[in-house]
């Protein structure tokens, strides 16, 4: 195979695009946390954060006798409030059960799946997609 | 064997049409549409009715001497995200987007105004903001300072709004990261499909860079009643570590 064959392929292969979807470009990749293999965590709040480029969630978990304090990120309020989320949708001293994609680094940070609130109400990690408001929150948490 | 004089992307075959034809002038003053408001961006694999969506993107074709390295940083960052290291990007750490890709970062959308002599886009992630002049001529290329807007001026072009834009600066990252030198052009028609759903045609002209113009499109849709969020990065807990991989802070200071 010619290089010049070789090249049009690799190219080919790269910029074989779906349509109105790599356009799209994101704050930044999502490739250090493990989203193959979620986990529950339990806790309580210690902070909510409803900032930018990112909501935090800081909850201080229970592991035996010790407590461990993770860090759970978000998407951004405007993410967010397309799912159902407010500002003050989570306070200081909430329990909640988390489920998250943990860093791969096996710090305790992670990127939110869903939560429980205390109330019983289940909310994703934002809305649909380029949706815009009136479409219901989703269920689970949307594509990254 | 000698490197090919030239690399040519395979994937082609797709025509944009024409999407406007011109009228006499008081037809098309009757005839602009209004594209206020705000918009969001969405795509074939964004539950898109295939009636409104975008067509396919056509062919990125680099010029040999930018292919190599734009090849083989694009197969380092893949595997570097394999491993679970993602690559820093100047948007890891808050820099804004810049034109072309402030028009679709991820859901956010885009407010547009329309006032006496000028369109102002509003892209609500980072909160930037481009002015484009209309019915002005564009600038020579050495009298625009390179930012990440340029400069742009707009023509109506029968019901599509033809907007030009020079003056990126080059450290700004292109569409598709591809690189670019200080000649990039940048032509969008926006043009509304429906009465909600707005398509804009984008044009990259770089006769360094580029064999042949890379053309795309993007395609929004109407947010009624929407307000834009505001985007203030305050609590930026992503950071680039000393061997260029993006990390996590875990405290944000209470923020």
């Amino acid at each position: 195979m010619s290089i010049y064959r070789h090249a049009r392929i690799v190219l080919a292969a790269i910029f074989a695009l779906v349509p109105g979807t790599t356009f799209l470009v994101a704050h930044h990749s999502f490739a250090m946390f493990d989203t193959a293999n979620p986990i529950t965590i339990s806790g309580t709040v210690t902070a909510f954060e409803w900032t930018n480029p990112h909501v935090y969630i800081e909850v201080d978990v229970a592991e035996g006798q010790a407590m461990k304090h993770w860090a759970i990120e978000l998407g951004s309020p405007s993410i967010l409030m397309r799912g159902g989320w407010k500002f003050n949708t989570i306070k200081k001293g909430d329990k909640i059960t988390a489920v998250v994609s943990p860093l791969r680094n096996g710090d305790a940070g992670s990127l939110l799946n869903r939560v429980t609130l205390a109330d019983g109400r289940v909310l994703g990690n934002g809305g649909p997609a380029g949706i815009g408001p009136g479409t219901p929150p989703p269920t689970s948490a949307p594509p990254r | 064997m000698s490197t090919p004089s030239r690399i040519v992307g395979c994937i082609g075959g797709v025509v944009l049409s024409a999407i406007a034809i011109a009228t006499p002038a008081a037809a098309q003053s009757q005839a602009r549409p209004s594209l206020t408001g705000v918009w969001a961006p969405f795509g074939a694999a964004r539950g898109a009715d295939p009636a409104v969506a975008p067509p396919p993107a056509g062919p990125v074709v680099l010029k040999p001497a930018y292919a190599k390295d734009y090849l083989a940083q694009r197969a380092a960052d893949a595997e570097a995200t394999k491993r679970g290291e993602p690559p820093a990007s100047a948007s890891v750490v808050c820099v804004p987007y810049g034109m072309p890709r402030m028009m679709a970062v991820a859901s956010y959308p885009i407010e547009i105004l329309e006032t006496s002599g000028q369109f102002t886009i509003i892209a609500e992630a980072f909160s930037e903001v481009r002015r484009v002049f209309m019915g002005q001529s564009q600038l020579p290329i050495d009298e625009v300072p390179p930012g990440y807007y340029g400069h742009s001026v707009g023509r109506w072009d029968g019901e599509t709004l033809v907007i030009d834009t020079i003056g990126i600066k080059e450290s700004v990252p292109g569409y598709q990261n591809i690189p670019h030198s200080d000649q990039m052009r940048i032509t969008e028609r926006l043009r509304l499909v429906t009465p909600d759903v707005l398509h804009d045609q984008i044009t990259i002209d770089d006769p360094l860079v580029l064999e042949k113009p890379v053309v795309y499109t993007l395609a929004y849709r109407r947010m009624r009643d929407y307000k834009m969020v505001e985007f203030v990065c305050d609590n930026n807990r992503e950071y680039v570590d000393e061997k260029g991989r993006v990390r996590m802070r875990l405290d944000g200071g209470g923020r």
